[in-house]
């Protein structure tokens, strides 16, 4: 099956480097020797423009499993993101991603990538994974906010 | 189920996979499906992933189909078509498929895509609702599609799980509980809830496994209803052993009736919850012993014997509890010794087979006494328990002769079981054997109808315990 994976992700990079969202970058991590570890991708996804996540960018890795793609890939903020479908290690909790759910062999990363954006500002207080922005987020949606806000100001891109 | 199917096929002059697929949407609860099916079938077949809302984005051009009315597309799930110029299936990349596939909604994908989801699908997730593989595309693979491109140790798997979802919403199906049995059994009369106040459905597989259908209580726990048998088991779990030692070692503060362990020192006692103070000896209130400490000469003082009495009321409600549990617990015992007696009586029908010129058929008497004792003894069993929670009326004391006489006949025909066999007195011990085998079959009868009876003229009382 390793096949299958690594012809998908390489045409998954063509894809993506052909035409990709506007602000978004998705690519493959370097190994020491440098060559391209396709298994495992650093992404940056971008805050929407005029929500409280407006200007941050927010680092993620993915993590592709040998069986991609029959099963989704693990998808990880770096830091762990305040987000309350972000666990507390930063992987994020949604649908598309969950091969008992609602993944199908034929999402893209594209696809994944603006789920995930499309998340951020719209938490699905059904399914939390962590309880502090959780907590937060149901008791006091000012402070909550305001967190949001600091944190996009802390994600800004040098 | 292909009763059911047949039924929805006949009303809306659907295909088989349609009402296969609309069914499972509802549950096959089809007398909903079918109401809601008359009021707008569109929404249902949408619902139900038969066909995709109109304008549903679709991110490849369909295929040229058929698409005149409604039910032929369904119909037609694309079969193998040749492959397309220069198609690359969006799944695994590759250029050349040796054919690509697609439902109705026009997403396609090679052949052996399609292959390896349906079996990861079917065979690891043990799902029988399988959506198009597109992302946001949530048609539903047809039945038909699966037997065809999942190969048959696929589709045979998926056909399990369609009957196991089937049997799973239909209240009056179950499967039968004995290990590595595949059987499913009917019972109308158990399918409701109020059945079970009135009944004790206990059914017998094609296997002949009996169990009863209201509960997963226990095998078989007739005469006893689901509900009390229920109950009686989380008591004896909670109770029993417990219950011994609490007995012996325990007493409890007359005021507050929380259970003391006095584990050294003097008679002055102090609950350590009320802080009530009185003597473990006499158990009255510790004030009246004035100056006489650490000893207790008082007997007829008014307020220790109404302390002992209460005492002893508790005592005497556990105490009849662990008579009933006791003996509920020795029938389990007896009927767990089963399997000894059952090689037991195995070896000596042998024996006698060689000793005597009795043949195979004519020592069965033995094997079926054995059968016999088992069946009377998960009966007695759960007649323990009934009686425990049965207040006392003459119903009850009719209850307990009827106990008493099976009871009676199970420990004879148990002894004559156990009995040794001489050749000069086969002959004697197979009558009596026979004759005592039909008596309990009688015996056990009798107890199962009265008590089955009264449920339905609500001739028992039960103590407060158990009136909810």
């Amino acid at each position: 099956m390793a096949g299958i994976c690594r012809v998908r992700l390489a045409e998954e990079r063509k894809a993506w480097r052909k035409d990709h969202p506007f602000g978004f970058y998705a690519r493959p991590v370097k190994a020491a020797d440098g060559s391209l570890n396709l298994m495992e991708w650093e992404v940056g996804i971008p805050g929407k423009a005029s929500t409280l996540w407006e200007n941050g960018l927010y680092k993620m890795v993915m993590t592709f499993p040998d069986e991609y793609p029959s099963k989704p890939p693990k998808c990880k903020f770096t830091p762990p993101l305040f987000h309350p479908n972000v666990y507390p290690s930063g992987t994020v909790c949604l649908s598309i991603l969950d091969e008992e759910k609602a993944w199908k062999p034929g999402i893209t990363i594209k696809q994944i990538l603006l789920g995930i954006q499309d998340l951020l500002n719209d938490p699905n207080i059904n399914d939390p994974a962590q309880s502090d922005a959780y907590t937060m987020f149901k008791n006091d949606k000012n402070a909550y906010d305001r967190r949001i806000r600091q944190q996009a100001k802390e994600n800004i891109p040098k | 189920m292909r009763a059911d199917v047949e039924h929805v096929v006949s009303i809306f002059g659907l295909d088989q996979d349609s009402a296969r697929m609309l069914l499972r949407d509802y549950n096959w609860n089809s007398e909903r499906l079918i109401e809601k099916y008359m009021d707008n079938p569109t929404e249902v077949q949408i619902k139900a992933g038969l066909q995709n809302p109109k304008g549903a984005p679709s991110s490849v051009t369909p295929i040229a189909q058929p698409t005149t009315t409604r039910r032929s597309t369904r119909k037609s799930t694309a079969p193998i078509s040749p492959v397309a110029t220069k198609f690359v299936c969006p799944i695994c990349c590759d250029d050349e498929p040796p054919a690509t596939l697609s439902l109705q909604c026009g997403h396609q994908f090679c052949s052996n895509c399609w292959a390896q989801y349906l079996e990861g699908k079917v065979r690891e997730e043990g799902e029988c609702t399988i959506r198009c593989m597109e992302n946001g595309c949530s048609l539903l693979v047809p039945d038909s599609f699966i037997k065809q491109h999942g190969g048959t140790p696929v589709y045979d798997r998926f056909e399990e799980l369609v009957m196991r979802h089937y049997v799973a919403h239909i209240a009056h199906l179950k499967f039968c509980p004995a290990p590595g049995c595949t059987d499913t059994v009917s019972c109308r009369a158990a399918a409701t809830k109020s059945a079970l106040e009135t009944m004790v459905p206990a059914v017998t597989c094609s296997q002949g496994h009996t169990f009863c259908f209201g509960c997963n209580v226990d095998s078989d726990h007739r005469p006893v209803l689901c509900r009390i048998a229920r109950f009686w088991l989380k008591k004896c779990q909670d109770d029993s052993e417990t219950a011994n030692w609490i007995k012996t070692n325990t007493k409890e503060c007359t005021k507050c009736q929380s259970t003391i362990e006095k584990n050294g020192g003097c008679n002055h006692m102090t609950c350590k919850k009320c802080k009530h103070e009185f003597c473990w000896v006499c158990m009255g209130p510790w004030v009246d012993h004035g100056t006489q400490w650490y000893s207790c000469n008082r007997y007829d003082d008014k307020a220790a014997i109404d302390a002992r009495d209460a005492q002893s009321k508790s005592r005497i409600s556990l105490e009849r509890y662990l008579h009933y549990y006791n003996r509920w617990a020795n029938h389990e015992q007896s009927a767990r010794l089963s399997a000894d007696l059952f090689a037991k009586t195995e070896k000596k029908m042998e024996e006698m087979q060689l000793t005597t010129e009795l043949t195979w058929i004519e020592v069965q008497f033995a094997k079926k006494a054995v059968e016999e004792v088992l069946r009377c003894r998960t009966t007695l069993k759960w007649t323990y328990a009934m009686a425990y929670y049965l207040e006392k009326s003459n119903a009850k004391e009719l209850f307990e002769d009827n106990q008493r006489d099976l009871e009676k006949a199970v420990e004879d025909l148990s002894e004559l079981l156990e009995s040794p066999i001489e050749p000069e007195t086969i002959p004697d011990l197979r009558s009596k054997m026979t004759n005592k085998t039909v008596y309990v079959q009688k015996r056990n009868e009798i107890m199962l109808e009265d008590t089955a009876n009264g449920f339905k003229e609500g001739r028992w009382t039960w103590n407060e315990t158990v009136t909810l």
